[in-house]
């Protein structure tokens, strides 16, 4: 009876979650809302517009004639059309507007905007757009129900952002500054320069200040609903890593030394990382005992079981130590291909699952995949994460996409990037004065 | 005259004014299910600019994080780098597992405006606290499943962690230096914190959603998604037909730009990310010539990989005859992005964040003094905060039963002799500091009222 019964349960289920996938009738969270993205050369600001605009938000992009120079931010150049592929990707359901900020009647017209709009997202130097009028101090005036989220390397209070104002954003100085390269890199004893700080190989910094002006935008504009009062909100990209992961101020404080770097080993406990076998790199991850102990029988290397037994023993504390049965891991792991490795694991673990004794550890592994090696991927089609979209001008564009909220999923409607290309409409709509340029 | 702008900013954001201002998600509570980092650092975000956030956790097990740390280090019997993860939340000790348990936790679902978990995939369905359950008795309830690989989809019953989803993402594969075997991670369970944050923000936009409609929903939150939607990879992939690799120090979207070895032995990174830029850069650099040269002066063929890499080289002769503060200062007198590679000692010390807030010194009434994040955001009229550090085991089992569910002491003592609810054992992360006496405790002996 009671399986019967889990099975009505899990088809229900299975039905319920097969209907989580975006499809344009579905309602979107966000429609109700008008941003105006201000970024310029930052690329911060435009992800986060790209968020609230994946939500159903009308995200008008605001920029001078000659384009944004977020446009010409991309890998070795790459580029269609004139466009780089980053700032391409985030070119989502936006709308495209062309104003000039240095002329009063492009401060008229943001104006106009600015008394209609929910949020407005801007990256210029902290109190330039003061100097023109059309800060925060004077569009609140205008519109006290505005959300301004500003986003610079510094911030726009303190003596240090008063005194370096001028700074520009780039990825890798906020990554820098945020303490983030300072541990990513080989072990001392390697060669220069493999044992420098080491970049993250994307926009890591980047992309966590959007995800922090994105969600601080909503936090406002709850408030808003509630008491109709809008607000500054302000954000450091040098902040990008340090307010992410927490770690760094309170490890530098309670331990009063740095942490180097160190290599493809774990701060935290070994093994912990990905290994050489025969056709790639696989996980070998073991947390809690058990898991360890599982591992080392499914490598064959059981004698290693005494030396290392707790994970008090595995913590990586003593690094000379640490190495030892890394390398033992290394060692064991070499001759196997991923899939005899992944095979033994996923059947060690159904029989340690179903075992009524559950000290057998439960195994996990994954390979390391290139972005290629993604795409092909067979889940991630199920779940529709990458939307192909077929441009006039850019032609096929392939775009990662997530946000699955049952009743208002995120989802790419459109991508557009030409400068200015929505001008009309935008004038029309908002009532703008003068030539449209 | 206009009051000048950073003397009026300064006003707006000062930090002594915080908890005179009020909380944004005030009268929004929080259920938090999850363990470990990722669920509770979405749960901490909300929590941090003003909702109730109730944590439940597993009588003397809790939450295995209370027990990690690097390096085996511990601070007055606690993992140091569990507290900012979890501040100022509510700690309550109850087990699923017993019919009674899953009984509470239902009616604490009832009342919640969102809930969080982050079990392995159909988990709390099999327990009966899944949405399809707590969605009867409070179909306003916005709930989110967070795992590694999704809720659908074939792996969807594979458990996984940041390490795990790095490498399924292709994270992993992107950083090193390409003539090497090294994969690096992105260190500090990056690909449980950014994916922590990116829940928050589709909790709050489910949130804006519902305040207009009245309308709950379900969010199927996936780790390993959210770290390819941080990847321009994809589309470069696709547009290209190449693979990007590994650039080791050099950030390809920007030229020149690297990590440079000063004459003073030290770091700094640079990067030129516009022409204007470039062009007031080759002034600083005593070459104008760059600026003139076709090869330099527009992005698209300064990125060419032989053309960065020439630049680059140049700078990496130049940094290395120059100190760090020389440079940073031309950096500030002609306007291009340099900074040195900062480390944890000197991000904790470091005067801007403190004056900032993005580095705080809490003083706690039960740990005393530690230094850790404020928040990432600034708000003007409701500034995030921070409360309380983490508490015991179980800690707030009395202040939540009576006051959110109406319990008597009586009916408490009783679940906790049938163990339904408890607290800490011996282990270190879950008792509390041994100087500190849990029998004088208001909160934790909770008979009534609205103190906390």
């Amino acid at each position: 009876m009671q399986k019967k019964g889990a099975a009505k349960q899990i088809s229900a289920w299975s039905q319920f979650l097969s209907q989580m996938s975006a499809s344009p009738d579905k309602p979107e969270a966000l429609a109700d809302m008008v941003v105006l993205d201000l970024s310029y050369a930052n690329f911060s600001g435009t992800v986060a517009a790209s968020f609230l605009a994946e939500a159903g938000a009308e995200v008008i992009k605001i920029e001078p004639q000659e384009g944004d120079p977020a446009r010409i931010m991309t890998p070795f150049g790459a580029n269609v059309k004139g466009v780089g592929i980053p700032f391409l990707m985030e070119s989502r359901n936006k709308r495209h507007l062309a104003l000039q900020l240095d002329e009063p009647e492009g401060r008229e017209n943001l104006k106009r905007l600015a008394a209609r709009a929910d949020i407005l997202i801007e990256t210029y130097a902290p109190g330039e757009m003061d100097s023109w009028g059309i800060g925060y101090r004077q569009l609140r005036e205008l519109n006290p129900g505005l959300v301004y989220v500003a986003i610079s390397p510094y911030g726009h209070y303190t003596a240090r952002a008063r005194e370096f104002a001028n700074t520009p954003w780039t990825d890798l100085t906020s990554q820098a500054e945020s303490g983030l390269t300072a541990l990513i890199g080989d072990l001392p004893d390697t060669p220069d320069p493999y044992n420098w700080p080491t970049r993250a190989g994307f926009y890591a910094a980047g992309y966590t200040t959007a995800v922090g002006a994105a969600s601080a935008a909503l936090v406002a504009s709850f408030f808003k609903r509630r008491t109709g009062e809008g607000q500054m909100v302000d954000l450091a990209s040098a902040d990008a890593y340090a307010s992410c992961v927490g770690f760094p101020p309170t490890i530098g404080s309670i331990w009063k030394k740095p942490r180097l770097r160190y290599g493809t080993l774990d701060y935290g406990l070994c093994p912990y990382g990905f290994f050489k076998c025969q056709d790639g790199y696989i996980a070998i991850a073991c947390f809690r005992d058990q898991d360890f102990r599982a591992a080392l029988k499914i490598l064959g290397r059981w004698k290693l079981e005494e030396d290392w037994k707790s994970l008090l023993d595995r913590i990586t504390d003593d690094i000379d130590k640490v190495k030892e049965l890394n390398t033992e891991v290394e060692k064991a792991v070499a001759p196997y291909t991923y899939k005899e490795i992944a095979e033994k694991f996923s059947e060690y673990s159904v029989k340690a699952a179903r075992s009524k004794w559950r000290g057998g550890g439960l195994p996990v592994t994954t390979k390391m995949l290139t972005p290629k090696e993604v795409l092909e991927q067979d889940h991630w089609q199920v779940r529709k994460t990458f939307v192909k979209v077929n441009h006039p001008v850019f032609g096929l564009v392939t775009l990662p996409v997530t946000g699955k909220m049952s009743k208002t999923p995120l989802r790419v409607k459109w991508i557009s990037a030409n400068i200015g290309e929505d001008n009309e409409y935008i004038y029309t709509k908002y009532g703008l004065q003068g030539k449209s340029p | 005259m206009a009051e000048d702008y950073f003397s009026f900013t300064g006003k707006l954001f000062d930090r002594k004014e915080i908890f005179q201002k009020p909380e944004a998600l005030k009268g929004i509570r929080v259920l938090d299910l999850s363990h470990m980092i990722f669920g509770p650092t979405a749960a901490r975000f909300l929590g941090q600019y003003g909702a109730e956030v109730i944590k439940v956790e597993v009588p003397y097990q809790g939450d295995y994080w209370r027990g990690g740390t690097y390096w085996g280090k511990y601070w007055k019997h606690s993992n140091p780098l569990w507290h900012f993860i979890n501040h100022s939340k509510y700690f309550v000790a109850i087990d699923v597992k017993k019919p009674k348990g899953k009984e509470l936790i239902l009616k604490l679902a009832q009342t919640a405006d969102v809930v969080i978990e982050n079990f392995t995939s159909g988990t709390v369905e099999a327990w009966g606290i899944g949405y399809s359950q707590v969605s009867k008795i409070n179909p306003k309830v916005i709930y989110a499943s967070l795992s590694t690989y999704g809720q659908s989809g074939p792996f969807r019953f594979f458990p996984g962690w940041d390490l795990l989803a790095q490498g399924a993402s292709g994270v992993l594969s992107i950083t090193g230096y390409p003539e090497t075997e090294k994969y690096f991670k992105v260190p500090d369970f990056f690909g449980d914190f950014f994916p922590g944050y990116f829940a928050a923000m589709l909790m709050l936009i489910a949130l804006n959603y519902r305040e207009k409609t009245g309308e709950g929903q379900y969010l199927d939150i996936c780790q390993a998604e959210i770290l390819m939607r941080s990847l321009f990879h994809f589309t470069h992939l696709e547009a290209t037909g190449e693979e990007l690799g590994r650039t080791g120090n050099i950030d390809p979207t920007m030229a020149p730009s690297g990590i440079f070895k000063t004459k003073d032995g030290k770091f700094l990174s640079l990067a030129i990310a516009t022409d204007k830029q470039f062009r007031s850069f080759s002034k600083a650099i005593e070459r104008p010539d760059w600026a003139q040269d076709e090869k330099y002066a527009k992005a698209f063929s300064r990125l060419k990989p032989e053309n960065a890499r020439k630049l680059h080289d140049e700078v990496a002769e130049w940094i290395n005859l120059k100190e760090v503060r020389e440079v940073l200062a031309l950096g500030r007198k002609y306007g291009f992005a340099v900074s040195e590679v900062m480390d944890d000692v000197q991000i904790s010390e470091d005067e801007w964040r403190r004056e900032r807030g993005s580095v705080v010194s809490f003083e706690d009434e039960m740990y005393k003094k530690l230094v850790m994040e404020g928040p990432i955001a600034m708000l003007s009229k409701t500034p995030g905060r921070i409360k309380w550090l983490t508490r015991p085991l179980g800690y707030h089992n009395r202040y939540a039963l009576k006051k959110l569910l109406a319990l008597s002491e009586a009916e408490i003592k009783e679940l906790e002799k049938e163990r339904v609810v408890g607290y800490w054992d011996y282990r270190v992360g879950q008792r509390p500091p041994v100087y500190y006496d849990i029998r004088k405790d208001p909160v934790f002996n909770y008979e009534g009222g609205d103190n906390h």
